[in-house]
């Protein structure tokens, strides 16, 4: 796999009014990888997107895709890159297919074929006939994809697209994404607020809060287990009697409990320990769950433990 | 330039492909039809008595006396108001012996030419039309995937802009067809091949009917470009379908009042709407002393760069936060 940056934003910063909405953002997408743009809602994903169109301008700093500038070379730069920006509005009194033609005239060199490609590959042929406005949400979601890969673009930026899909869809959808960035190296960036939706689809994240971005992580990152810091729950029978344990062993660690369960954030490798020292005690373990939580906690503090769904 | 066709291709595909697109072109054709049968009825009672000629005769005894009547009244150009009535003495002579019947009402170009007036509603159409196509994008959405396709800005503008010109053009061939259709069914087309009846220096000319015609349109014509490119403007820079209708059709129909109650003032002749009837210049009186038809076309010219400068600077710098 290359990691040739498909599109580079750099020092990116937008100010409405007095308000510093996007503030000094860099980072890359390369080829070949789904990138996942995470941050609670109103922290600036849709804005940072709108800037990387060309809708609304820059107050400081340049996103170049494939190269080209988007401010000063804009056909260039936009040419090789399709998306969706929130929700895909298209012309409900059009039928879905003369939407397709409509977008495929902008290009000047799409072919019938490829516009039928599409269709199947996004399987709306049944109803690309139709108007849109007898589409239902997830078919105006599926148009919307077709009209972004309509152009073979090697950059797919997607605002939140997921919003509508049934699971089966957001399944479906997905493994597309999968299939375009490997098989054909396609830059994918993905916005949502949903951690548990990024981690299963991307191969790196960025964290946005208050037009800030955090962090960016590497999702097999922190799937790798010898280095990494995670939430351990057990179910246990006496919680109590585990707490007084586990305070014992992690003394600077808080721990979380529930009714039949206790939760602590460690390295993965002391799990044994934990596990040896609860068998000591007579503790009775019944189950263990691990969720990898540098990311998560970081995403907790920002959405304050509302933001995953 | 193939990609420019293409977007015009598509602005056009987008209007008509509504359904209040046709139910605009639908009510100018009942409005001709309607029109027609009107004017047949009327014409049909007053022509059962005379005939064209003897009518023509009376009406120059009549005025062959009036010019010898003729004293000066303050204010009243004497010679410009004897070059009038010496102009239709002369044309309606030439009638009786050429035997062109006169044009007015009863034949099909008649008919054509009383439709011109017709244009305003044309203009209303086209209003509606220039008013949706940019801030329709924006209330729906749609503006997004619009722009962000390898096309700057000012191209889609300009295609936008075109397609309504476009519209305008086929709502006026439709208009002049219909009329024409309508006038030839209800009067007959033995007066198709009948000339205009020109007046130069003195002689009466005949003009080919149809580039007659076409004059007659494009001089209608001023004011709608005028009208429709100010809706545009205010269709893009307020993003509001209503506000853009609202205030264009109350600019055209206040607009020649506005210049009325003006007209004490000098400066009335920079108002657009003084300068947008060109026809004063061959029969009739500009607004203000000292207007030109060079003046006229300069002030027009001015108005129209500056609506599209506006049209244009707003649509490529604004932020598309829709
Ligand atoms: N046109 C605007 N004027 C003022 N504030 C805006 C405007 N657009 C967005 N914002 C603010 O910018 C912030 C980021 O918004 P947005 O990019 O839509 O967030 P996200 O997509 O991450 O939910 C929000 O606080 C929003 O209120
Ligand atoms: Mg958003």
């Amino acid at each position: 796999m290359q990691t040739k940056p498909v599109a580079q934003f750099k020092n990116i910063k937008k100010k409405i009014g007095k308000k510093m909405i996007i503030d000094d953002i860099s980072f890359e997408v390369n080829a070949g990888e789904i990138f996942g743009f995470l941050g609670p809602n109103g922290a600036g994903k849709t804005t940072t997107i709108r800037m990387l169109f060309g809708l609304i301008s820059m107050t400081e700093g340049e996103i170049l895709v494939n190269g080209f500038s988007i401010k000063h070379d804009f056909e260039k730069a936009i040419v090789r890159v399709g998306g969706i920006i929130e929700n895909p509005e298209m012309y409900k009194y059009l039928t879905g297919y003369k939407n397709l033609v409509h977008y495929a005239r902008m290009y000047g060199d799409i072919t019938k074929e490829r516009i039928d490609e599409v269709i199947s590959l996004v399987g709306l042929e049944q109803r690309i006939k139709d108007k849109v406005k007898t589409y239902s949400l997830g078919m105006r979601q599926r148009l919307g994809l077709a009209q972004a890969l309509l152009h073979k673009p090697n950059l797919i930026v997607l605002d939140e697209p997921t919003n509508g899909l049934d699971p089966a869809g957001i399944h479906e959808f997905r493994k597309h994404l999968r299939m375009l960035a490997e098989k054909e190296n396609v830059a994918i960036m993905v916005s949502s607020h949903q951690l548990s939706e990024m981690e299963l689809m991307c191969d790196r994240i960025g964290i946005i809060q208050n037009g800030k971005l955090i962090d960016i992580q590497t999702v097999n990152d922190f799937l790798d287990k010898d280095e990494v810091v995670m939430r351990v729950t057990f179910t246990v029978d006496d919680v109590p009697k585990a707490k007084t344990c586990l305070n014992q062993m992690f003394q600077e660690q808080e721990t979380l409990e529930n009714e039949s369960t206790i939760s602590i954030t460690i390295d993965s490798s002391k799990i044994p320990d934990i596990v040896a020292a609860f068998v000591r005690e007579g503790i009775r373990i019944s189950g263990l769950d691990k969720e990898s939580k540098t990311l998560e906690q970081k995403f907790l503090d920002i959405t304050g433990g509302s933001g995953i769904a | 330039m193939r990609r420019m066709l293409n977007l015009i291709q598509n602005e056009n595909m987008k209007i008509f492909r509504r359904l209040s697109t046709y139910i605009m072109l639908g009510l100018l054709i009942i409005i001709v039809v309607a029109a027609g049968v009107i004017s047949k009825n009327t014409a049909q009672q007053a022509s059962i008595n005379t005939d064209w000629k003897t009518q023509l005769t009376q009406d120059n005894t009549t005025m062959q006396k009036s010019l010898t009547d003729m004293q000066t009244i303050p204010g009243i150009d004497l010679e410009q108001s004897r070059a009038a009535v010496e102009k239709n003495i002369k044309t309606n002579n030439y009638r009786i012996e050429h035997n062109l019947p006169p044009v007015q009402g009863k034949i099909v170009w008649g008919f054509v030419t009383n439709m011109v007036s017709t244009i305003s509603i044309v203009s209303l159409f086209v209003i509606i039309i220039a008013a949706g196509i940019v801030a329709g994008e924006f209330n729906s959405g749609t503006i997004k995937l619009l722009l962000i396709r390898p096309l700057k800005r000012w191209k889609v503008l300009l295609s936008k802009y075109l397609a309504v010109l476009l519209f305008a053009l086929d709502s006026l061939i439709l208009l002049f067809v219909a009329s024409f259709l309508v006038g030839g069914i209800l009067y007959g087309w033995s007066g198709v091949g009948q000339p205009y009846l020109g007046y130069t220096n003195g002689n009466v000319t005949e003009i080919n009917m149809l580039g007659h015609i076409f004059t007659t349109y494009a001089y209608a014509c001023v004011n709608l470009l005028m009208m429709v490119t100010f809706a545009f403007m205010i269709s893009t820079v307020f993003r509001s379908n209503s506000l853009a209708v609202g205030i264009s059709l109350f600019l055209m129909y206040t607009g020649t009042i506005l210049v009325t109650l003006l007209s004490k003032y000098s400066w009335v002749k920079y108002i657009l709407f003084a300068n947008t009837d060109l026809t004063v210049y061959t029969n009739g009186l500009p607004v203000a002393k000292g207007m030109t038809m060079t003046f006229s076309l300069l002030v027009l010219a001015v108005y129209f760069i500056l609506f599209n400068a506006i049209s244009w600077a707003v649509f490529t710098k604004r932020d598309v936060a829709a």
